[in-house]
């Protein structure tokens, strides 16, 4: 510690808590209040004219919204994402996966992210260091950068590319690149075999995935994404996969490879090559990994539930009123919508934690009590609250639709993980090239010739 | 504001300076920079040995080719079945050679058997393969009767082969579940877990322990039947056949499972004999030798079972065959329990045993080969030389012989197959 | 017990053995030399009447004045074991002709005698410790091998007793009582 430090440090060292806390509180307060006058002067003075310049601008604004609520939203799917892996594979092995942190074991992924960020941050000797850190977040972003094309409901997408769906492939090839890093710079021939058996397998997998697709987009016209969830709305009869049957299985097979998932686990198959590419990895920078490749199954669950299944677009179309009673949802805006919700959460427990009490609750303690009452409030209020939602407004209609959707592939993928066994890495490359891409290839031939016929 | 006294200061660890703590002492660390040169770290993590080679398969084994590298399978393996060292060779996925390392798990049973009475021996015997505990026990005991030429009751006999059978059951339920587990299926080996854990309780109520039974003794076995056992045993056979089928059908009728294992390790008839290997593995290569047929021990000759034999000798035949085995055993479960006849378990035995000078050999078929002790008695109550001859031993030396040709995945199918368990081998 | 192995085996290997056939329960046992193991091997294996194919042991054993090496055979011609004790191995250079000319399985079976025992065979492709670690300098099952002189003559210096200071005991010469076996 440098000698400047020494002084103050000990003075620190000296205090009791009351006494830090005192301290900061004397230090801070003036400093917020002078950064709070400061930042009120501000926006007084620049206020207007920075809300007319976003106002000019408002798909830059929007862009950067939706980008903020990508990454910020990632991290929570996979948290739900890796929690459902466990109970689920714990319920299909008769076992019942993890029950004590928080309820039902929820809070497990949030402990494990914690974990996982409190680790020590080293790296082995002889790596390649600049390449070691970047592989992680290579991988990471390249997965994430997917989600700005996938319309989660009407009006809920991050851009509408007319060319979105190859901007997806491109970003997802990008991964190749993170695993091959990962693999070559960790000092490790386990990696180096995980690697490169990693960058084999999504290569070769790549091209059944693309050419199943291809048919789709012949189909529609259009590469956006958008525009493909838009040819399917209707009645679920318009949605791709009774048109493209065998190109969503392709898909579906390809898919799972592409996200490293069993039967295509070669790349992590931890009883031969312990963690294959990711072997030398711990703390954050395997949380990276970890992350990665859930958002990626999360990603293509989406893609597929897009592609083939009609996104956000409902299987039937029911006649929502338009408006309840005249009634325009949207008045209420956002903060009174907010207002709406927190009132509820609030009052609820509020008015229903003595009723608990009172009805018998008397043998537990006041946390439990109104853990009780929140989470009755939750359901039944949030239950209500969502019902009116959902006829309300559409784009929680189709939001509700499209992560239906997709977890029903996410628990495909989950069920698929805890059944079936490894596929070697020779028949993984021969199934590829000798079986899903003259598939894939048959597919195209297939529907181009349907096209034309029946346009003529 | 009015201030409380401060608790009492505990002398704080960053209150000394750096200057007035004691140097830290120069550690030679692989992690230094200074210390270290490129080609040195580049051989620094081979698993090359660090002496001039011996032998002349070791100067074979350790000498690269053109493209190939080794690959150490390390004893910290997720799926060695214990502490086992491979050492590949590899050129690219292909294994050109294995040299398995062993050692890891040697504890000196034999040695430690020297200084134990004949009691304690059997005690000391049980940890060899632990999961089929019972089966290292047999012949140790049957050796020691040969050496003292005692009679044992049959009511015990047919208690030793009813236990047996029970265990070479589990036994072959656990190889199950982790064949599957080492080629990535996550769920038979609980369900394996949860057949194992029905025998073995019974196990527990009949020897009082869940793993390591120390039940045989010399001249019969320690305990009777008892309620609890038969109540439980009559539970479990009302469903074990229907138990055992839908077990396996999890694995037989997977594709990718099949796919796996059919051609993988193939172990043909002449290697088979020429390695010693027996069991499973030499049935699954056709030579239809089971121990209990060739060279009957015990009741084995009253009881009526078939020996499932196969030709193919690949992963998947050995797997097969074990199925098959489960049944046979199921079978002579019945047979034992419909014919149990009634009298003492145990043999008119002095306390102090001092068998008189000579040399015995007992074997049985173990749930993975067969199992043998050769004892030699000085007339005393110890042991003079107690040689264990492990089943897995020879089955892993057919590992080289194997593996050179296949791919790296086979590595985890072919040992997985042959059902090693490194308590066994090590001693 | 088979009385016609017995005289099947006199026939066939007459001039090696070295002592009368012993019989009894349901194991023959017959005692030859060290150089004689080739040829009774290849003997008991070819010979069409007794084929024992099957090699099912290789023992080493310290009676404390020599060491055997006792091989255990099987074959389908007979219902006795065949025990093969190779009798006068002497302590100092213990040398035997390897099986593995016959059975490869052999070649860690005697592995683990020279790892046991220190008996060298010759023939062997891979004589090498196989559980001790390869820079391990003593016998462990020999009737001489004292635990505790091994380990003050290990690098480790003796064995550390938790409980008192640690003594190093200088290398001792290891005349500690010999277990000889009245059985020869």
């Amino acid at each position: 510690m440098s000698q400047a430090f020494r002084l103050p440090f000990r003075i620190w060292a000296s205090l009791t808590i009351r006494d830090r806390l005192g301290l900061l509180a004397l230090v801070m307060i003036p400093g917020v209040l002078g950064g709070a006058f400061v930042t009120a002067i501000g926006i007084a003075v620049l206020g207007p004219s920075v809300l007319d310049f976003l106002a000019a601008n408002l798909p830059l604004v929007r862009f950067f919204v939706a980008a903020t609520a990508i990454l910020l939203l990632t991290v929570p799917t996979a948290f739900v994402l890796i929690y459902l892996e466990l109970k689920v594979i714990a319920r299909m092995n008769l076992r019942v996966g993890p029950n004590r942190v928080g309820p039902l074991g929820a809070a497990m992924s949030v402990i494990h992210g914690l974990k996982v960020l409190s680790k020590e941050d080293f790296s082995p000797s002889g790596v390649d260091v600049t390449v070691f850190t970047l592989a992680p977040v290579v991988t990471f972003l390249a997965s994430v950068m997917t989600l700005l094309v996938i319309p989660f409901a009407p009006g809920i997408y991050g851009q509408d590319f007319n060319i979105g769906l190859l901007y997806f492939f491109a970003m997802g090839g990008l991964t190749v690149l993170g695993l091959l890093m990962a693999g070559w710079s960790s000092f490790n021939k386990y990696s180096l075999l995980g690697g490169l058996r990693s960058a084999a397998q999504i290569v070769s997998y790549e091209i059944p995935l693309t050419l199943s697709v291809v048919g789709v987009i012949i189909l529609t016209n259009t590469m956006s994404l958008n525009g493909i969830v838009a040819a399917q709305s209707g009645s679920i009869f318009d949605w791709f996969v009774f048109k493209q049957p065998l190109a969503a299985l392709i898909f579906f097979i390809a898919a799972t490879a592409e996200a490293n998932r069993t039967p295509f686990d070669m790349t992590e198959a931890d009883s031969e090559i312990v963690a294959g590419f990711a072997t030398e990895y711990s703390g954050m920078r395997f949380g990276f990994f970890f992350f990665a490749e859930y958002v990626n199954v999360f990603i293509v669950s989406a893609l597929c539930a897009t592609l083939f299944f009609g996104g956000w677009t409902a299987p039937f179309n029911w006649p929502w009123p338009a408006t309840l009673n005249g009634f325009d949802p949207y008045s209420l805006g956002v903060l009174g919508w907010t207002a709406i919700v927190l009132v509820l959460i609030v009052g609820g427990t509020e008015v229903l934690a003595p009723l608990i009490r009172l009805a018998g609750g008397r043998s537990w303690d006041m946390s439990s009590t109104i853990w009780m009452a929140f989470a009755v409030t939750i359901v039944i209020g949030l239950g209500a609250l969502g019902a009116l939602g959902f006829v309300a407004f559409g784009w929680l209609r189709g939001l509700v639709w499209f992560m239906a959707k997709t977890y029903f592939f996410v628990i495909t993928f989950v069920w698929m993980r805890a059944t079936l066994p490894r596929i070697r890495v020779d028949q993984l490359m021969g199934f590829a090239w000798k079986w899903l891409l003259p598939a894939s290839l048959l597919n195209l031939f297939v529907t181009a010739t349907a096209v034309i016929i029946l346009n003529r | 504001m009015p201030t409380r006294p401060s608790a009492p200061r505990r002398p704080n660890a960053r209150a000394t300076s750096r200057a007035e703590r004691p140097a830290p002492e120069p550690v030679a660390s692989a992690d230094d920079p200074r210390i270290m040169l490129d080609r040195q770290l580049g051989t620094l993590y081979e698993p090359i040995p660090p002496y001039p080679t011996r032998t002349e398969r070791e100067g074979e084994f350790y000498s690269l080719g053109d493209g190939e590298m080794f690959l150490n399978l390390g004893p910290h393996h997720p799926a060695t079945h214990g502490v086992l060292r491979l050492v590949l060779k590899l050129s690219g996925e292909q294994i050109v050679d294995v040299d398995p390392v062993l050692g890891y798990l040697h504890r000196g049973v034999e040695k430690i058997c020297e200084n134990s009475d004949y009691y304690h021996v059997i005690d000391q015997v049980d940890p060899l393969e632990y999961i089929s505990s019972l089966f290292q026990e047999w012949p140790a005991v049957l050796a020691f009767e040969k050496l003292m030429d005692v009679q044992v009751p049959r009511r015990a006999e047919y208690i030793r082969v009813l236990s047996g059978e029970l265990l070479r059951i589990a036994s072959h339920t656990l190889f199950m579940g982790f064949l599957a587990l080492d080629l990535g299926g996550l769920t038979p080996i609980l369900y394996s877990f949860i057949e194992r854990d029905e025998i073995v309780e019974m196990l527990a109520a009949l020897t009082g322990a869940r793993m390591l039974f120390n039940y045989y003794r010399i001249g019969g076995v320690n305990g009777d039947l008892n309620h609890e056992f038969m109540s439980r045993l009559g539970d479990w056979m009302s469903r074990a056949g229907k138990q055992a089928e839908a077990n396996t059908a999890l694995i037989n009728e997977n594709e990718i499972f099949v796919r796996r294992t059919r051609g993988a390790g193939v172990l043909d008839r002449a290697t088979a004999l020429r390695f010693g290997v027996t069991g499973g593995n030499l049935r699954a290569s056709g030579v239809p030798f089971d121990l209990r047929r060739a060279h009957p021990y015990s009741v084995y000759p009253e009881l009526e079972f078939n020996i499932p034999t196969r030709d193919e000798g690949d992963s998947l035949a050995r797997y097969l065959i074990r199925v098959d085995e489960i049944r046979e055993s199921i079978r002579i479960i019945d047979q034992c329990l419909n014919n149990m006849p009634d009298g003492p378990i145990m043999a008119k035995l002095p306390r102090l045993l001092r068998p008189r000078p000579g040399r015995a050999w007992g074997a049985v078929e173990g749930p993975r080969g067969m199992q043998g002790v050769y004892a030699i008695s000085d007339g005393t109550d110890q042991p003079f030389r107690f040689r264990i001859h492990d089943p897995s031993f020879v089955n892993l030396q057919t590992v080289p012989a194997l593996l050179p040709g296949n791919l790296l995945a086979d590595t985890m199918a072919t040992v997985a197959s042959l059902d090693p368990v490194m308590g066994g081998i090590d001693k | 017990m088979d009385r016609t192995l017995k005289t099947r085996l006199e026939a066939r290997l007459g001039g090696h053995l070295r002592a009368p056939v012993y019989q009894r329960h349901d194991e023959t046992e017959i005692r030859i030399d060290p150089g004689s193991v080739p040829e009774v091997l290849q003997t008991l294996h070819d010979t069409l009447d007794l084929r024992f194919e099957i090699l099912a042991d290789l023992a080493g054993v310290d009676t404390g004045e020599v060491m055997q090496v006792v091989y255990h055979l099987w074959s389908p011609m007979t219902t006795d074991w065949l025990r093969i004790v190779v009798d006068g191995i002497s302590r100092d250079d213990p040398r035997v002709p390897s099986a593995t000319f016959l059975w490869t399985g052999a070649e860690w079976l005697e592995r683990e005698a020279y790892d046991m025992f220190g008996i060298v065979f010759e023939g062997n492709r891979d004589l090498r410790r196989i559980f001790m670690p390869p820079d391990y300098t003593s016998f462990p099952l020999r009737k001489d091998f004292l635990l505790p002189d091994d380990a003050a003559r290990s690098p480790g210096a003796g064995v550390r007793h938790v409980e008192k200071p640690h003594v190093t005991v200088p290398p001792a010469e290891p005349a500690t009582a010999i277990r000889r076996a009245p059985v020869s």
